[in-house]
């Protein structure tokens, strides 16, 4: 009984995680931390304070409420399963998203998922990467994975804290319970917690306004310092900018690499950290700015001409656009893209720099085509894709303009050949064989073929099939074939003689740019191509030279035409075992970017908004219930029941157990970053400023006015002499909320549910 | 061999009842249904124990399809209660608990069945001639002019299903969305027969319920791709409509039964899509502009159509064929022959929409009497539930229209009946004992286990240890907590009572509904005042409260009629 499905390997194919983690034996043991760091790496029961020894072995506490569901471990695969859940908390406080650039090293402890049976382990370092590997069979399992499955799905972000808090708040839950709090109204009190959390924390949005404005005159000067032309080919088309400051002969390509990139972002840290200094506004001024700026944000982002007049004021200066933060309160609203991706980036550099890349060139690639800018630019992740090399080291990672992939190295001469001009291609949208035929298509069996002559026919179904194939690509003189399913081995090979490139299982996303860049209508067979659906002017050129890919026998390049919208993220790495991991934390930081720009406003980040929830609770819970407004048993489904008038009595207890799960939330993430060492120390740190900021009287404006000390104090503990150091971090609005409301909704679904399922069974 | 084996004689238990087996697991689904009642009930988890997708669920229709009950007793009784469901869609619970409560009340009560099925049937119609008469106070009459009752029984289906997980704005938004889908299927034109048109629920998974619309006309989902394909074929007036439910694929699936000897060199596919692409000719000649096929179209007909300019849309699904053919006026052709002018039909409008991440193909009526609710949930099995919850709420509303009355919710009108029958039992026994073959002393004996039944099934709406309490004015329902038990001032304990007619400083008394109290007389004419001035009223759908009730006093008449359990067992 296999328990643990083992997740697929990379794809290209270097040999797997060997030298890294021992092969797993025989013993039931599955899943274990790669222990990198004594420092980061707290043991579960130490951090989850909810339940020390007594139910160590469920998933969370949320199957300690419910644990009569799960069957005591009977058999080996029950006993993997147990082991599996002990452990999952462990990754869940590890797994929060809060970190910063300095600590980058102390953060997210990979882990190691291993099938005890065949040996396979598999490196994992997200929680949708976990719950893939791990086998919940309960019911609670199952919706957990699931809700985690939906938040992946709709914003791919915000799972490691939706499966954190889920923990967080059903300990807390099960504390409410333990007080004698009636289920009705945990539930509605927590709702409407919850919802009063997410009001009060748009205080701490920040709206990012215009980040394309000055976009072609900031990155002109970050483009001198960070394109690189050695080694990665081009086709025509460039950005004008770049035209005069290499030579024209080389082909140049719109790429950055990663080693440019970093010296760009010191820069952008030391010229901010000058501001920052420069900025001697006293204190309570600053706080009236804190307090006006958001009291009529809404007036002032949505101004064009405000925003304009900054822009060309801030580019006039030599240092460019920074300059005008001294003037207006730092935290209101963020017009770079440099300081956003660099907020978003939550201490993973080299990912965010290429995500941060994707962006500007999908920009200005659409910037070009569109000859006078109307429409706002919208950044469209689905034409966005990732090729993964590994083997390669990690400073070739990338972004092109077009489409990267992998061919094997027998094409090497034909794609020397095509080089050289311009070709046609058409687009396949189903597979490439003779067999295929469209979906929904049902064969009949019970139709035979009948011969008339008695003589067999000279060539195979198979091979008259390529035959007309070929015919009808070379009367369309067609010498590039995308093809979005399987290709005929027996066919690409004839293709490869007659000097025609076919490629086959390209994403859907790719055809479309393909499409819509050179005309081509994509079909489903072959024989439906006119003259209407190929398209013209592709180039090909090799993206790796030759003799660094050997090894693997394949060999990457770039196809691309004029005008296409599509961008392919080369990620590279020495470790093919990382190459999952990689890419997952690549996406993750294209998304946190492509949701900022989307929504135009960020959350100020560093544990700011959980703090805030943190000290909102609290406040909420001392306050009197006001009878006459009752605006809180409008929670209650059932206004006329005993709980509303009772409410008052629960509502203080309820409130104080759902912001532990806050507390427990940041004192996790502290840990995590490895700014203080243990729990009790960020425990008592936290405690120290939600204590403050409730006295403070308005907790949202202690956040703002303190932002750079609190997050210090609470995340650097390192550097807090030089408080101004200190950059600032975001984090995605609407991701966010969504997982806490996910969370929320998973722990009293499962609260309310009774255990009467199984007594069912066999009446 | 089977046919040699001796046939096992029939196993015959007399009086299922009196088995204690039959008991307890009477008494266990008992438990679990009336656990799941009401606004605060638990919720039950489905799974199958092998991972996949978990249900979770409070309402009947879901819980009795998945439970297994293997006793002919309790077979009788899920069968008449999921029967009832599919009827009327609401009170499913309702009838189920009435149906226990009285199985098990009057087998206490030791009156001969015969007897007691004679009482019951005539307590039940003292109950429906009370509930239809025009002195009952806990029926409301519908005012269609305005949205205040509609809404109110929309909002208390809703919150009475606690695993849609909605808060409170969230139920006021899917409760006008609902309310405004049933008035987009009312005909503006009313002829002598009124033909309601339909609302289609589109599921839109993961995203906020708040985000829930409604459209008017229907909505096909389709990929971005495919979506940008069509869309520049477009022209402003009406479109002439083809709707196919024969599949287009080219396939020849239906050739029949032997085998068909083809011989070689002869393509049977191209000799189909030739047939095919005649009969696209034919529509692109009669100017047809949208073609809409149920099931698949071959991708050269597509291209065929998209070269001429009809929009081709397949995969169009089974579900939305009806209203497909409803609201185009189209024939759905079923035969690759040729098309009879009058199958076509036409569509006012098309664009495109695009809901969270999933794309439209948005149809729009010439009259739209067929809308598309939106249904949004963050999660899978709150979809689910939701999803079940507003077909009740929509059935419930046309239920409304044929009687337009609601019956009192929140337990009121199960505790206002109870003591309506007391009463009448009480004062008029000579005259009920009169006509009928039973003792005025059976007749108390069995009116009391009838009125304990109901009250229970009101008691039902407790899951926390509340106390509840009937007020001797309007005998209404009411929740208290039960420490206060020794409480001197019930006024300011309580608030209002279950429906929320009427709150607790007008001067009332109460008495414990577990306690007996002395009958009275509940005040009969319910004054539309109070109604008016109710803010948020509960109310039951009149029909289906009805209908539940018959079917719980008939369905527990069976069972306690029932005297043999015949089993075969070959």
């Amino acid at each position: 009984m296999v328990t643990l499905r083992t997740l697929e390997q990379p794809s290209h194919g270097l040999p797997a995680s060997e030298p890294l983690e021992g092969r797993g034996g025989v013993k039931p043991e599955v899943l274990r931390g790669a222990r990198r760091r004594g420092r980061g790496w707290c043991s579960p029961r130490g951090v989850l304070a909810g339940s020390p020894g007594t139910e160590g072995n469920s998933i969370l506490t949320l199957t300690c409420l419910w644990r009569h569901q799960c069957r005591a471990p009977q058999d080996d695969s029950r006993v993997v399963v147990v082991q599996c859940r002990e452990q999952l908390p462990e990754i869940i406080t590890r797994g929060d998203g809060l970190q910063h650039h300095k600590q980058k090293k102390a953060l997210k402890a990979t882990k190691f998922i291993t099938d005890a049976e065949c040996h396979e382990s598999v490196l994992i370092n997200s929680t949708v990467r976990l719950l893939e590997g791990l086998d919940l069979t309960c019911a609670v399992g199952q919706l957990l994975n699931e809700a985690v499955q939906a938040q992946n799905g709709a914003y791919r972000i915000g799972t490691s804290t939706l499966l954190f808090l889920v923990g967080a708040w059903s300990r807390a839950v099960e504390e409410c319970l333990h007080l004698g709090v009636p289920t009705t109204v945990i539930v509605s009190v927590m709702s409407e917690g919850l919802n009063s959390c997410i009001e009060a924390v748009v205080s701490l949005q920040v709206p990012i306004c215009n980040v394309f404005d000055h976009m072609d005159n900031s990155s002109i000067v970050y483009k001198l310092e960070t394109v690189d032309v050695n080694l990665r080919p081009s086709g025509p088309g460039l950005l004008q900018e770049k035209r005069d400051f290499k030579d024209a002969t080389s082909q140049l390509l719109s790429s950055y690499s990663l080693s440019g990139r970093h010296a760009a972002s010191l820069k952008f840290f030391k010229t901010q950290a000058k501001v920052e200094t420069e900025e001697n506004i006293p204190q309570t001024l600053r706080n009236s700015l804190h307090a006006d700026s958001f009291c009529r944000k809404s007036a002032l982002t949505h101004s064009r001409h405000f925003n304009r007049a900054d822009n060309s004021h801030g580019i006039s200066r030599p240092d460019g656009f920074l300059e005008q933060c001294g003037s207006t309160p730092k935290a209101s609203r963020c017009n770079d893209l440099v300081e956003l991706a660099v907020g978003l980036s939550h201490g993973d550099h080299s990912s965010m720099a290429l995500a941060e890349a994707a962006v500007r060139l999908q920009w200005q690639s659409v910037y070009l085509q569109q000859d006078n800018c109307k429409a706002p630019f919208m950044f469209d992740a689905s034409r966005l894709l990732t090729c993964c090399l590994p083997g390669l080291p990690e400073t070739f990672s990338c972004v092109c303009l077009g489409y990267v992939t992998v061919v094997p190295m027998s094409s090497l001469t034909l794609i020397k050949e095509l080089q050289d001009q311009p070709f046609r291609v058409i687009l396949i949208e189903g597979d490439l064989t003779e067999s295929y035929r469209h979906l929904g298509f049902n064969k009949s069996v019970n139709i035979k073929t009948k011969l008339d002559s008695g003589k067999l026919p000279e060539d195979s179904a198979e091979e008259l099939w390529a035959k007309s194939v070929l015919q009808v690509l070379t009367q369309f003189n067609v010498s590039l074939v995308l093809v979005q399913g399987n290709v005929s081995e027996h066919l690409t090979e004839k293709c490869l003689h007659s000097k025609r490139l076919v490629i086959g299982s390209v994403n859907g996303s790719v055809l479309q740019a393909f499409a819509e860049a050179t005309r081509a209508t994509p079909v489903a067979y072959v024989t439906q191509v006119n003259e209407d659906c190929v398209g013209s002017e592709v180039s090909v050129t090799s993206w790796t030279s030759p003799h660094d890919v050997n090894r693997s026998n394949r060999m990457a390049i770039l196809l691309k035409t004029e005008r296409i919208n599509l961008i392919t993220a080369v990620l590279t790495s020495p470790v093919s075992a990382q190459m999952e991991a990689k890419e997952d934390r690549f996406w993750s930081c294209v998304y946190r970017l492509s949701h900022a720009l989307k929504e135009e406003k960020v959350f100020l980040g560093g544990g700011a908004v959980e703090f805030l929830c943190l000290s909102h609770l609290q406040i909420l819970a001392e306050q009197p219930l006001n009878k006459e407004n009752n605006a809180c048993s409008g929670w209650l489904p059932d206004s006329s029941s005993w709980m509303a008038s009772s409410l008052s009595v629960y509502r203080p207890t309820v409130l104080k157990c759902m912001a532990s799960g806050w507390h427990e939330y940041l004192s996790a993430v502290m840990c995590n970053t490895a700014t203080r060492p243990s729990a009790v120390e960020a425990s008592t740190c936290i405690q120290h400023h939600v204590q403050k900021a409730t006295n403070s009287g308005s907790p949202s404006s202690y956040i703002l006015s303190k932002y750079s000390k609190l997050s210090s104090e609470l995340f650097h503990s390192g550097i807090s002499d030089n408080l101004e150091l200190v950059p600032r971090v975001y984090d995605t609005v609407t991701p966010k909320t969504e997982a806490w409301h996910r969370a929320l909704n998973l722990v009293l679904l499962v609260l309310q549910t009774d255990n009467k399922k199984t007594e069912t069974r066999g009446i | 061999m089977s046919r040699f084996e001796a046939k096992k004689p029939s196993l015959c238990k007399t009086e299922p009842l009196t088995s204690e087996r039959v008991r307890s697991t009477l008494s266990v689904l008992k438990g679990i249904l009336a656990s799941c009642y009401g606004p605060s009930g638990r919720l039950k988890q489905l799974h199958n124990g092998l991972g996949g997708s978990v249900c979770t669920t409070s309402q009947s229709s879901a819980l009795l399809r998945n439970l297994s009950v293997t006793h002919p007793v309790l077979k009788v009784l899920t069968a008449s209660v999921q029967n009832h469901v599919s009827c009327f869609s609401d009170c499913g619970l309702f009838t189920a608990i009435l149906c226990c409560n009285l199985i098990e009340n009057t087998q206490r009560i030791g009156l001969t069945p015969m007897k007691v099925m004679k009482l019951n049937k005539d307590l039940l119609s003292f109950c429906t001639s009370y509930l239809k008469s025009e002195a009952c106070s806990c029926r409301i009459p519908v005012d269609f002019s305005s949205t205040h009752i509609l809404l109110g029984l929309v909002r208390s289906i809703l919150t009475s299903k606690p695993a849609c997980m909605l808060t409170r704005k969230e139920t006021d938004h899917i409760s006008a969305l609902i309310l405004k889908s049933f008035l987009l299927t009312i005909p503006e034109s009313a002829e002598d027969r009124i033909v309601l048109g339909k609302s289609i629920i589109v599921s839109l998974k993961g995203q906020r319920v708040t985000d829930s619309t409604i459209l008017p006309g229907l909505l096909i989902e389709m990929s971005e791709i495919q979506l940008r394909r069509l869309l520049p074929t477009r022209k402003s007036s009406a479109l002439k409509v083809a709707l196919f439910c024969v599949s287009l694929s080219g396939d020849f699936s239906n050739a029949g039964e032997g085998t068909v000897v083809v011989p070689y060199q002869v393509s049977l596919e191209n000799a189909v899509l030739e047939q095919l692409l005649n009969l696209g000719r034919q529509l692109v000649s009669d100017h047809v502009d949208l073609v809409l096929c149920q099931k698949v179209m071959h991708p050269s007909l597509k291209q065929f159509f998209i070269e001429h300019h009809v929009i081709a849309i397949d995969r169009a699904g089974v579900t939305l064929m009806e209203p497909l053919s409803k609201m185009t006026g189209a024939t759905p052709i079923g035969s690759l022959d040729t098309i009879a002018s009058t199958a076509y039909g036409s569509v006012k409008d098309l664009h495109s929409a695009r809901f969270g991440s999933k794309h439209f193909f948005h149809l729009i009526p010439h009259e739209a009497t067929v809308c598309s609710l939106l249904l949004c949930s963050r999660n899978d099995t709150a979809w689910e539930e939701l999803k079940l919850a507003c077909q009740t709420a929509l059935h419930v509303l046309q239920l409304t229209i044929k009687e337009p009355w609601v019956l009192l919710g929140g337990g009121c009108t199960e505790t206002h009946l109870a003591a309506h029958i007391r009463h009448k039992v009480h004062n008029k026994a000579d005259d009920i004992v009169k006509e009928d073959g039973y003792s005025q002393a059976e007749l108390l004996i069995a009116a009391e286990a009838f009125c304990s039944a109901l009250e229970s099934v009101a008691g039902s709406l407790e899951h926390d240890g509340g106390e509840i309490l009937i007020d001797m004015k309007y005998g209404h329902f009411w929740s208290g907590q039960a420490a206060s038990a020794s409480v001197v001032s019930w006024p300011d304990m309580l608030s209002r009572c279950g429906c929320g007619l009427y709150n607790s400083q007008e001067g009332l008394s109460w008495s414990f509904l577990r306690s007996t109290y002395h009958p009275f007389a509940p005040q009969a004419c319910l004054s539309q005042a109070a109604v008016d001035s109710a803010s948020n009223l509960i109310v039951d759908c009149f029909t289906a409260k009805l209908s539940g009730l018959q079917v719980a006093v008939e369905t527990a008449n069976l069972i306690l009629d029932l005297s043999y359990v015949i089993e075969d067992k070959n």
